[in-house]
């Protein structure tokens, strides 16, 4: 008997059937795909994604050079050199690299910054053209921080309550 | 013949107590703090410092006494707390706890919570302590006060607003430095810690205050945000601008030298630095460092790799036979000395010398024995007898010691409760000073006498015919009779040979002297008569090693000056290290073919130079020591060598290889290391033979000023005249001619006019310290390198616009 119903099912392309009307389901459904870059998936505002410094809104820069960020990084991404300011003798960073390839985006360095500068932003979106590149400065870490000020800041807002 | 000190000292009593219920045992008169330090058992505090008189004024190390079976009701500092048979203490009992708290939460409420940008996080004993015993949240909501700081110069900066008011560096600055030069003023809130009128520290030890302050009000202005102290790496080194040869740690990052700080040793610096040791490293990174070996091809020096620059030299060396010298630099490693004396004897010559100020080589120069007392001993003198030494800039460790001496009764058991002190009968050590010009001794001197260069011997022959010197020589023995006899040379005579142990040290202006050698043998022959020791300060940073590996010839490096070779190396020195640098520059110019090997190439020596080797310095290379103890100390290379410096070993050997030489077929430092190591532990080359006689004696020309030319305290060395911090700082004097007011007034030079001396114009500055009949000009500056050197008459003349 089940020989006889196991062949009718072949011969009739029953299971063929069955999965092509999922697929029949499914293209009415609506999408799971996003159109990237135009659409993206919501992140988290704890998303830890690229590095930036942060400037007070006077324009100064928050970091003061504690190395406190270099001394907790596990991957020995952080590489800062420091000295007194040239106009004021204030202790700020000559250099202020991180190596993005070392990064494990672990955030560490974010908790450990005693005055909010080094910050991880929610961008992932971001790429490498040319050795070395990988390594971002101190100006471009500043750059970043200009640049989205405004949603790092909301995205701290959003979550001092939990901290 | 040499005096050792007696142990005078009475056996040293011991009282048995308890400390948390274990049995400790520490000597009577000791506070409870040394005897737990010594149980390792631990007991905060901040105010408390070893090396320094007890204050007991941060009530951070509060503990808990019982005696005879009843508590103490109140707390007690165990630093000034002086133990006692019997009794109990406990530093971990409840009470002790709280109190111990409580006072360190006291300490926080005006602490600033700037620890991010504070050069002391991360060792900072504030901190550290905190860690144990303060509490996480803060109960002090109102403001905390500020306090303005003051510039105290270019080696410490200050944040006083961080400072708890331990007055560590008050005391350090007044008991061990000398200087009194900071106090604490006003009360309460107001209290503050400062120099009074906000002036710069003017002691040579200035950057102890850093090491001693617990806290980041006083940290180092060089180092001033480079690093934190757990990015450095901590290689142990040693100073090498004077003979002492201080311990030290060197600070390095990714292979630069930072900075330095102490390394405990209590034979040679115990636990301080001078000033000079520990921001010369600064000049390691001047800006005309010799990176890369340059040749001269065609007139033009160019840069070449190291092969050619080799095989260019050994040609040159090739051509000139056996017609070569060496001047060695003094602080040179004992490796290297041996090396160049091997390669210049090698190739026939015996002209190599590290002895560059000596102007007297009669009697072969400073023998570069080692002293007869070691410098620890020193601290336990009852008498001194100075000569022509400006102790505090030649080796202000040694000065640290005397100053020592001079305070404290080395009869008297080292009770350090001022308790068991009698003041009226505390008398130190009684110092006498024979001096060309009155230095300022941070000491009080018991007799001090100032002879311009020309009256110095005769001052020598009158104390040494007090000291009833025979002299074994005919014109020493005539030359003494005919002395004066003096009441007060007798009187110090007597306090040298009644003292139970003396010493009698002889410094720069005694080497540097056109009759050194009388002045040599007087000494020590005073000394002898007084059974003191003989302390002969080196005529540089390692003269007791390079006379022992024997890098020093008997005609010295006169004989180089004198008679310029055919071909002429330079290891390591530059023309202000020379006792008249225009010698120096009419050598290296008159030579045909000059190496210059060393760190630095300067307009000097690219003008000059056919061949510049780029050397390492001292941290950056291994290399053996000898310090005025005898002490070998071996060092292993601390920094990293800039661009393609090497370092002088290496460079000796290919040199050696090239030339053919025998004995440079070794392999490493080890091999060279084994071959000198029977000479180091030796004696040197030792003192005069008794049949040589001296020179005749000169006598000046009537009324001709006669110039002092001691080393300015940070002009020493190529290096130290190139640590740009060390340079601001007040000590080091810009070059001036420092006269009498009756000498300048018979000159002409009152009113503010410069000077002309022998061509060159300087300053005039009228200094009660100068005695008449000389004129004192620092050397080792640029400005003076026209000048004739120690001891030499000068013609000057007012400059008339
Ligand atoms: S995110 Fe983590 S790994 Fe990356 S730089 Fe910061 S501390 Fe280092
Ligand atoms: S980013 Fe923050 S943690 Fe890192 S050095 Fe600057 S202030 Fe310190
Ligand atoms: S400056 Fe430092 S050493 Fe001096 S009193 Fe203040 S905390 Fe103590
Ligand atoms: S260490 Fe005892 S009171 Fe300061």
């Amino acid at each position: 008997m089940k020989r006889v119903t196991e062949y009718l099912k072949s011969l009739l392309l029953l299971e063929l059937a069955a999965g092509l009307w999922v697929t029949l389901k499914y293209l009415f459904k609506p999408k799971y795909t996003l159109r990237f870059p135009m659409e993206t998936i919501p992140r988290s505002v704890r998303f830890r994604g690229l590095h930036a410094l942060r400037r007070y809104p006077n324009g100064e820069e928050r970091c003061i050079a504690c190395k406190l960020c270099e001394a907790v990084c596990p991957a020995l991404a952080i590489t800062i050199d420091s000295a007194p300011r040239a106009s004021d003798g204030q202790r700020r960073t000559t250099r202020y690299d991180i190596d993005l390839f070392k990064c494990i985006y672990c955030g560490f360095c974010e908790e450990s910054c005693p005055v909010d500068s080094i910050v991880l932003t929610d961008i992932l979106e971001y790429h490498m053209e040319r050795r070395g590149e990988n390594v971002i400065t101190k100006p471009q870490l500043l750059a970043m921080g200009d640049r989205f000020e405004k949603s790092i800041a909301a995205n701290r807002a959003q979550d001092a309550a939990y901290r | 013949m040499s005096a050792q000190p007696k142990d005078t000292a009475p056996p040293v009593e011991m009282v048995e107590f308890e400390v948390d219920g274990h049995p400790v045992s520490a000597p009577k008169g000791s506070m409870i703090i040394q005897a737990t330090d010594a149980a390792k058992i631990p007991v905060p505090r901040f105010c408390y410092h070893e090396k320094l008189p007890i204050a007991a004024n941060c009530r951070q190390c509060m503990v808990e006494v019982e005696m005879g079976g009843k508590l103490v009701p109140k707390p007690q500092p165990a630093c000034a707390t002086p133990i006692a048979p019997g009794m109990k203490v406990f530093t971990r009992s409840p009470n002790a706890m709280k109190w111990q708290r409580n006072t360190m939460e006291f300490l926080l409420i005006n602490h600033p919570l700037d620890c991010p940008i504070c050069d002391q996080g991360g060792e900072c004993e504030l901190q550290d302590i905190s860690m144990g015993y303060g509490r996480s949240v803060t109960r002090f909501t109102e403001r905390k006060r500020t306090v303005t700081d003051e510039n105290i110069g270019p080696l410490v900066a200050t944040e006083m607003t961080r400072c708890i008011h331990c007055t560590r560096c008050v005391r350090f600055v007044g008991e061990i430095a000398g200087t009194y030069e900071m106090g604490d003023m006003s009360r309460g809130d107001s209290h503050v810690i400062g120099t009074y009128i906000g002036r710069t520290i003017e002691s040579e030890l200035s950057g102890n205050v850093i090491d001693v302050c617990p806290v980041g009000a006083l940290t180092d202005k060089v180092f001033q945000f480079k690093a934190r102290a757990w990015e450095l790496i901590a290689k142990p080194s040693i100073g090498y601008h004077d003979a002492l040869g201080s311990n030290l740690w060197l600070h390095t990052k990714r292979g630069q030298a930072l900075r330095a700080v102490p390394r405990d040793n209590e034979a040679i610096n115990e636990c301080w630095l001078s000033d000079r040791d520990r921001y010369s490293h600064q000049g390691l990174y001047a800006d005309d460092r010799a990176e890369k070996p340059l040749i001269r091809k065609g007139g033009e020096l160019v840069e070449v790799g190291w092969d050619e620059a080799i095989a260019f030299v050994a040609d040159g060396l090739k051509k000139a036979g056996s017609d070569i010298g060496a001047l060695v630099a003094p602080m040179t490693s004992c490796e290297e000395g041996a090396l160049l004396a091997q390669l210049v004897r090698g190739l026939g010559s015996d002209r190599i010398d590290h002895r560059l100020r000596v102007q007297d080589f009669s009697d072969g120069g400073p023998s570069g024995a080692t002293f007869e007392m070691s410098v620890e001993d020193v601290a336990r003198v009852s008498a001194a007898l100075i000569i022509g030494s400006n102790v505090r800039h030649e080796m202000p460790l040694l000065n640290h010691r005397l100053r020592h001496a001079s305070r404290h009764d080395a009869s008297k058991h080292p009770a350090s409760n001022p308790a068991h002190y009698d003041i009226s009968e505390v008398h130190g050590a009684k110092i006498f000073a024979i001096n060309p010009v009155r230095f300022e001794y941070n000491f009080e001197l018991a007799g001090e006498k100032v002879f311009a260069p020309q009256d110095f011997v005769d001052a020598m022959l009158c104390t040494a015919k007090a000291a009833g010197v025979q002299g074994d020589d005919r014109a020493l023995a005539e030359a003494i009779a005919a002395a004066d006899d003096k009441e007060d040379a007798r009187q110090w005579v007597a306090a040298l040979r009644d003292a139970p142990s003396s010493v009698v040290v002889v410094g720069d202006a005694v080497t540097q002297h056109p009759q050194a050698s009388w002045l040599r043998v007087l000494a020590r022959a005073i000394a002898e008569a007084t059974n003191s020791a003989y302390n002969e300060l080196p005529s540089g940073a390692n003269a007791v090693g390079l006379a022992r590996v024997g890098a020093q010839s008997s005609s010295g490096a006169k004989a180089i000056f004198d008679h310029a070779p055919k071909a002429l190396i330079t290891w390591q020195t530059g023309s202000q290290d020379a006792s008249v640098p225009a010698a120096y520059d009419k050598a290296r110019e008159n030579a045909e073919f000059y190496v210059y090997a060393g760190a630095f190439a300067c307009d000097g020596v690219k003008r000059t130079a056919d061949a510049v080797l780029p050397l390492g310095l001292p941290p950056e290379i291994d290399g053996t020591w000898v310090n005025v103890d005898g002490i070998v100390q071996a060092l292993a290379a601390g920094s990293a060598l800039p661009g393609e410096a090497r370092p002088g070993w290496k460079v000796l050997r290919a040199l050696g290889a090239a030339l053919g030489v025998a004995g440079f077929d070794f392999v490493d430092l080890k091999d060279v290391h084994a071959r000198i190591a029977g000479d180091l532990s030796g004696q040197g080359t030792g003192d005069r033979g008794p049949g040589q006689r001296l020179p005749a004696r000169t006598t000046a020309p009537e009324g001709v000023l006669a110039r002092v030319a001691t080393v300015g305290i940070y002009r020493t060395d190529a290096v130290v005249r190139r640590a740009k911090a060390l340079q601001a700082h007040p000590l080091n004097r810009a070059p001036a001619l420092r006269i009498c007011a009756d000498d300048a007034r018979a000159l002409g030079l009152l009113g503010g006019v410069k000077a002309d001396v022998d061509g060159v114009t300087l300053p005039v500055v009228i200094d009660a310290a100068v005695p008449k009949g000389c004129a004192w000009i620092e050397a080792g500056f640029a400005a003076t390198a026209a000048l004739p050197p120690h001891g030499a008459a000068l013609s000057i003349k007012a400059v008339t616009a």
